[in-house]
């Protein structure tokens, strides 16, 4: 199935491309899974070594953390939206 | 005639998907003249002892005379006055927050001016520290206003020695080491604290209600490793992003000090100010059981010892604060740094000189405090530091 990823700003202005992406999977894991291969760079600056979501990162299905979902296996639907969002700093 | 309808506010998202944040109001709409009527009937702002100054945001249904009588008895500190905090404090001042507490460590420069609206050129020409040049600024502003200025690092000790409690505390800082201290201290003190953050075209906002909201540490259990993300070095920042995330910030600060707790937007307000998208995650969002703070009531930026060498975002520079306190001696130390630097400038609780051959410039406060400009280098600067000022100074 086909879902979309968002990017913050910080994000795809430093990985490339634009804000969203189409990917299939039917868990936020197999998205990720693809990403790696497609965009290494951005999944390294979402992903640690062991593959768990860093902890400045916070990952989306639609509105709701995955942390309060089934974090990686959490399931998608067709039409779901994951946003990733990255730390800010300054101010 | 008066009709009262529901009506859903909407703030236009776009995030990929369509999403709709409604903040639900009860208003009432003038059909026939009744715009006068509308205020008279929350209360007459001038029998209620509204300053002309503040009529306008009274005849504001949803805000009214009761809010703004209780701005004016409350308090504010403002941790960072830079580009956020210079934002917030000029509307807070403004909008007649009665006691505002300025804390900032840093000093005005031109790089400022873009975006810190608080500031001018003469600022940055003299190198004011900037809560003492906010404060004046505010302080034209509206003369009234019981304004504290603290030049110096935030920490718990600061925050102790403060001349009074605030009741929120408000988000102008550039650096994740305070905004924790700031979260722990909210946390476990039970005040209520407003994060805000922002760089190139994007910014965070989120309202921190002890034990009744998510805190920083439910949503970001880490602060990030140093080097993981962009600073306004390498990404910039837009004044407009800045504008965008300190009107949020603002906002629900006159809400919550007006006493308007259940109109508060609860959760992560997210600003694209590239592509005019704002969006609220983690809507409604409760304190995390599994949250160190919330769930363990444990804070540990109030008992780790915080780092002592930080680059600052943004400036090209570095602080160097010293682990122990004590006043240092500032007109001995420019006597015996002789020649060995150029440009000493001894002034009233500041020193400052450069290094010959232009490398780098320090700024020393009377508390042993150090900004070192010329690089982000944590270690040369504390080369520099422990070269020219080290303890022989203190």
């Amino acid at each position: 199935m086909t879902v979309t990823i968002h990017l913050s700003p910080l994000l795809h202005h430093y990985c490339g491309g634009g804000p969203d992406r189409r990917v299939q999977g039917a868990s936020v894991r197999e998205v990720f899974a693809k990403l790696e291969l497609s965009d290494p760079k951005l999944y390294a600056s979402v992903c640690d070594e062991t593959g768990s979501v860093r902890p400045h990162v916070n990952v989306f299905v639609n509105v709701e953390s995955i942390r309060d979902l089934q974090g990686l296996d959490t399931r998608l639907v067709p039409g779901d939206t994951i946003t990733i969002l990255q730390a800010v700093s300054g101010g | 005639m008066e009709v009262g309808i529901a009506v859903e506010v909407g703030i236009a998202v776009e995030v990929g998907i369509a999403l709709e944040v409604g903040i639900p109001l009860e208003v009432g709409i003038p059909v026939s003249g009744a715009r006068r009527r509308v205020v008279a009937d929350d209360a007459d702002p001038q029998a209620a002892g509204v300053r002309p100054r503040h009529a306008r945001q009274v005849r504001f249904t949803p805000f009214g005379a009761a809010a703004q009588q209780r701005l004016a008895t409350s308090h504010a500190l403002i941790v960072g006055v830079g580009a956020l905090g210079s934002h917030v404090a000029d509307t807070l001042a403004r909008a007649g927050v009665g006691r505002l507490t300025l804390v900032d460590r840093d000093v005005v420069e031109e790089s400022n001016l873009q975006r810190q609206i608080l500031f001018d050129e003469a600022d940055a020409r003299a190198g004011r520290p900037k809560a003492e040049a906010a404060a004046e600024a505010l302080r034209a502003i509206d003369a009234s206003l019981h304004i504290d200025a603290l030049v110096a690092h935030f920490d718990l000790r600061t925050f102790e020695r403060l001349p009074a409690r605030p009741d929120l505390i408000v988000d102008g800082t550039d650096n994740f080491a305070t905004r924790y201290l700031l979260n722990d201290l909210a946390i476990s003190s039970g005040t209520p604290w407003i994060h805000g953050a922002v760089i190139g075209a994007e910014g965070r906002a989120m309202v921190v209600l002890p034990g009744e909201t998510a805190c920083l540490r439910c949503i970001m259990p880490e602060a990030p490793p140093p080097g993981a993300l962009d600073t306004c070095d390498t990404a910039g920042v837009l004044a407009p992003a800045v504008a965008q995330v300190a009107a949020v910030q603002s906002l629900e600060a006159l809400k919550l000090l007006g006493g308007l707790r259940d109109q508060l937007v609860r959760g992560l307000v997210v600003i694209d100010a590239w592509r005019a998208s704002t969006a609220l995650f983690l809507r409604d969002a409760k304190p995390r059981a599994d949250c160190v703070a919330c769930g363990a009531r444990s804070f540990p930026a109030l008992t780790e010892d915080p780092a002592d060498v930080v680059a600052l975002c943004g400036r090209d520079a570095v602080q160097v604060r010293p682990r122990t306190a004590g006043d240092v001696d500032l007109a001995g130390l420019a006597a015996r740094l002789g020649d060995a630097v150029t440009g000493v400038e001894l002034r009233r609780g500041m020193l400052r000189f450069a290094l010959p051959d232009g490398s780098a410039r320090i700024t020393l406060f009377a508390d042993g405090r150090a900004l070192v400009f010329g690089s982000d280098d944590v270690d040369r600067a504390r080369a520099v530091y422990d070269r020219y000022v080290g303890l022989g100074g203190r």
